[in-house]
């Protein structure tokens, strides 16, 4: 009997992908231990980081009662977002469900916000009126926007001028007004300050807009006013812009006074620091970000409103037996990426089990790859492999890698080709659903 | 508590205070830091008597947001007459000295550092009394993953500068001023692509003064980002003009002047 679910759980190793590796060396040791082990996982999320971790757990350990908490019945992707907008993709193509968790894997499926959380009582509160008691819980929640943060910016002014960072009806808006704009129009994106949700995502944005506008309304004009004085793969994108762009995309960086204080919405108006006004006929602003607000009702954040976790395990540091992955976290050097959220749930779901089975956890190791498209068949990226040393979080030396400077259209198709495989691939990993176009 | 209880534990904390060595005694360490002592010549600092804003984890070291809030009246009986601030494990762990005067309404400012690795930050500030205030934070520096930086300086921006200063106040109530200049500040210690040394180059001084009275005068060091940014406040009495001047250490100065209404 024993040998038996020893075999399976080996064989569910090879699913665990990248992170796993890390993982595998260690693992065999649980297999020494006695029982399956039993308890209710509930998981606040089906994104990247909850719908992973929820399916790893079962796969893992089918003892495990495990319940995903996620309020969409069909979950959109910021990753590839940027291409439905540069109109080389359809918006059903981000599109994923939940089946195979729950018909494939036994995943209990409550379609429900999880509203509050009861950390002495170790009970969730959803917004449906249920509330369910847990052993473990794990939440995933994303980010929410600090709204108000930036002078103007609110729930309001977002109808106008969208943000389209967190995925559905807002990145339709932006489509809609980018279609609707004319052709010598201005499209200005604010960039925030780090740190934030995908930090090369503004830079992969204006990219695929200027492959819309080039298409269709070339003489259009695209500002990008940053808070940053630098960004990640800087010198690639500015050299496919240049390439592929001419002098389309204005890039304005912090010291050239590009930090936006406030936004005037209803005349689609920013002013920077030094009092610069900007008038756009497409206002795309990418604001300051936290942890998803059940973070907060969980104790789990601090002071900066992400969520400190233990390293190896990402169990908060605040509250015990309470465990956050994905955007939500403090985990820098590991950036706020689709990909990382993937590779720290299955880390966690493997912690998880190894603790109920009352074991160490094993070392962790990450993964991370950011691919960004600026055409459609013009790509570069940067990966890192990441692990704990010292207690803290550092990319292992010499893992890294960015896309040489410099090379052809051969090599940086490869890179868009890599890039579509990556999606179809960590999307059939994550919900089991390539693509539903 | 019982006051027994109180008593031996206060029983406990003499014969500590007593039996402790001199120098491994429950002061901070990096009051210990030589940089630091050179400032204070001894004498010890008041904690918390200064706020001292800086992100716990930051993801760029290369230009890293601080902020020195000082609770002070700015009175000329009593206010905060310099602020001081270190990066203890940098190649150099000066960053900037401000020298201020009541004009300033507030002792506070802005500013952006460079941080070579993760290290403690100290500010430090003297009341016109002589009694000296101090905080300390630490600060850890990653290169996130989806973070590579590249130069963003041209040469032909060299010593431009830009400010923002409100063209009205009400008397009493302080004023934010806002400058930037165009400036790597080249700390000596990079190699060029020819692989020879950069040589140091750096804004060394900003002053700001009020129809020619001294609102604040500040020494800047290497480890200051580029493009020095500083926010500060004023607080005149009745309308006037605001100069600014910055001076590279090779001599070359560039002033930048904003008039404002002072309503009563
Ligand atoms: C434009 C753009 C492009 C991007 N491109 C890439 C890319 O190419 N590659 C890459 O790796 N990453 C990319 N990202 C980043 C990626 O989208 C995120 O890092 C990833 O989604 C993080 O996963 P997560 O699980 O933390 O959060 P999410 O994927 O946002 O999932 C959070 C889920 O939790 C649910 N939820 C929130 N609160 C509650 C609650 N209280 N109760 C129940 N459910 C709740 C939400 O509905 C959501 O479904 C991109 C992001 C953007 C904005």
């Amino acid at each position: 009997m024993t040998m038996n679910r020893n075999l399976t759980r080996r064989e569910s190793l090879k699913w665990m992908g990248l992170a796993g590796l890390g993982a595998m060396t260690g693992f065999p040791s649980l297999s020494l231990g006695g029982d399956a082990p039993s308890g209710h996982i509930v998981v606040v999320g089906g994104g990247f980081g909850g719908a992973t971790a929820a399916k790893y757990l079962k796969r893992l350990a089918p003892s495990l009662d495990v319940t995903l908490i996620e309020p969409e019945r069909r979950y959109i992707t910021c990753p590839f977002t940027n291409l439905y907008l540069g109109g080389v993709r359809s918006f059903e193509s981000l599109w994923h469900t939940f089946d195979e968790l729950r018909d494939e894997l036994g995943v209990t499926v409550i379609h429900d916000w999880a509203k509050d959380v009861d950390v002495e009582g170790r009970r969730i509160q959803l917004s449906g009126g249920e509330s369910l008691s847990w052993d473990r819980l794990i939440l995933s929640p994303g980010i929410d926007i600090r709204w108000g943060d930036l002078e103007g910016y609110d729930e309001a002014a977002a109808e106008l001028a969208p943000h389209a960072w967190k995925p559905g009806a807002q990145s339709r808006l932006l489509r809609r007004q980018l279609e609707e704009m004319e052709d010598g129009g201005t499209f200005v994106l604010v960039a925030p300050d780090n740190p934030f949700r995908c930090p090369p995502g503004p830079y992969e944005r204006v990219s695929m807009v200027a492959n819309y506008l080039k298409n269709h309304k070339p003489k259009s004009k695209i500002l990008l006013l940053d808070a940053k004085d630098g960004f990640s793969k800087q010198g690639l994108f500015m050299q496919g812009w240049e390439r592929h762009y001419g002098d389309m995309i204005e890039w304005v960086s912090r010291s050239n006074d590009g930090l936006v204080m406030r936004v005037d919405a209803d005349h689609l108006e920013v002013e920077t620091e030094f009092g610069t006004i900007h008038k756009a006929d497409v206002l795309n602003v990418v604001p300051p970000q936290k942890a998803g607000f059940i973070a907060d009702r969980a104790s789990v954040t601090d002071a900066s409103g992400w969520v400190p976790v233990k390293p190896r395990t990402f169990e908060s540091q605040l509250v015990a037996g309470v465990y956050v992955i994905g955007d939500a976290t403090q985990a820098a050097p590991m950036p706020k990426s689709g990909f990382v959220a993937n590779t720290q749930a299955k880390v966690t779901a493997s912690a998880i089990i190894a603790d109920l089975r009352g074991l160490p956890p094993v070392d962790p190791s990450w993964a991370n790859t950011c691919y960004s498209l600026i055409t459609p068949d013009w790509a570069i990226s940067i990966a890192g492999v990441y692990e704990v040393y010292d207690e803290l979080i550092r990319e292992v030396p010499g893992s890294g890698g960015i896309s040489p400077m410099d090379v052809g259209s051969v090599f940086r198709k490869q890179e868009a080709e890599n890039a579509r495989a990556w999606y179809a691939g960590i999307a059939h990993d994550v919900w089991g659903t390539r693509s539903l176009s | 508590m019982n006051l027994f209880l109180k008593r031996s534990m206060m029983a406990a904390a003499l014969i500590c205070a007593i039996w402790t060595p001199p120098n491994a005694s429950a002061q901070p360490s990096w009051l210990q830091a030589e940089a630091i002592q050179a400032v204070l010549q001894g004498a010890a600092p008041i904690q918390p008597g200064v706020r001292l804003d800086i992100p716990a984890v930051t993801q760029d070291g290369s230009s890293v947001q601080v902020s020195i809030d000082v609770d002070s009246p700015m009175t000329p009986d009593d206010f905060i007459d310099r602020i001081h601030l270190f990066a203890l494990d940098n190649p150099s762990p000066e960053l900037i000295e401000l020298s201020l005067t009541p004009l300033a309404g507030k002792a506070s400012f802005t500013t952006r550092i460079r941080l070579d690795q993760s290290q403690t930050v100290v500010a430090l500030a003297r009341r016109s009394s002589g009694e000296w205030l101090a905080a300390a934070r630490d600060v850890r520096v990653t290169v996130s993953g989806c973070l590579s930086r590249e130069g963003t300086y041209r040469s032909e921006q060299l010593m431009q500068a830009r400010v923002r200063v409100p063209g009205q106040g009400r008397q009493g109530a302080p004023m934010e001023v806002r400058t930037l200049i165009q400036h790597p500040m080249e700390t000596g210690l990079r190699e060029g692509p020819d692989g020879a040394i950069v040589p140091e180059r750096i804004i060394e001084r900003f002053e700001a003064a009020i129809d020619g009275e001294k609102v604040l005068t500040a020494h800047l060091h290497r480890a200051m980002a580029a493009n020095p940014y500083l926010l500060f406040m004023i607080a005149p009495e009745r309308s006037g003009e605001l100069a600014m001047t910055w001076t590279e250490d090779t001599g070359v100065a560039a002033t930048e002047r904003a008039s404002f209404e002072i309503l009563r």
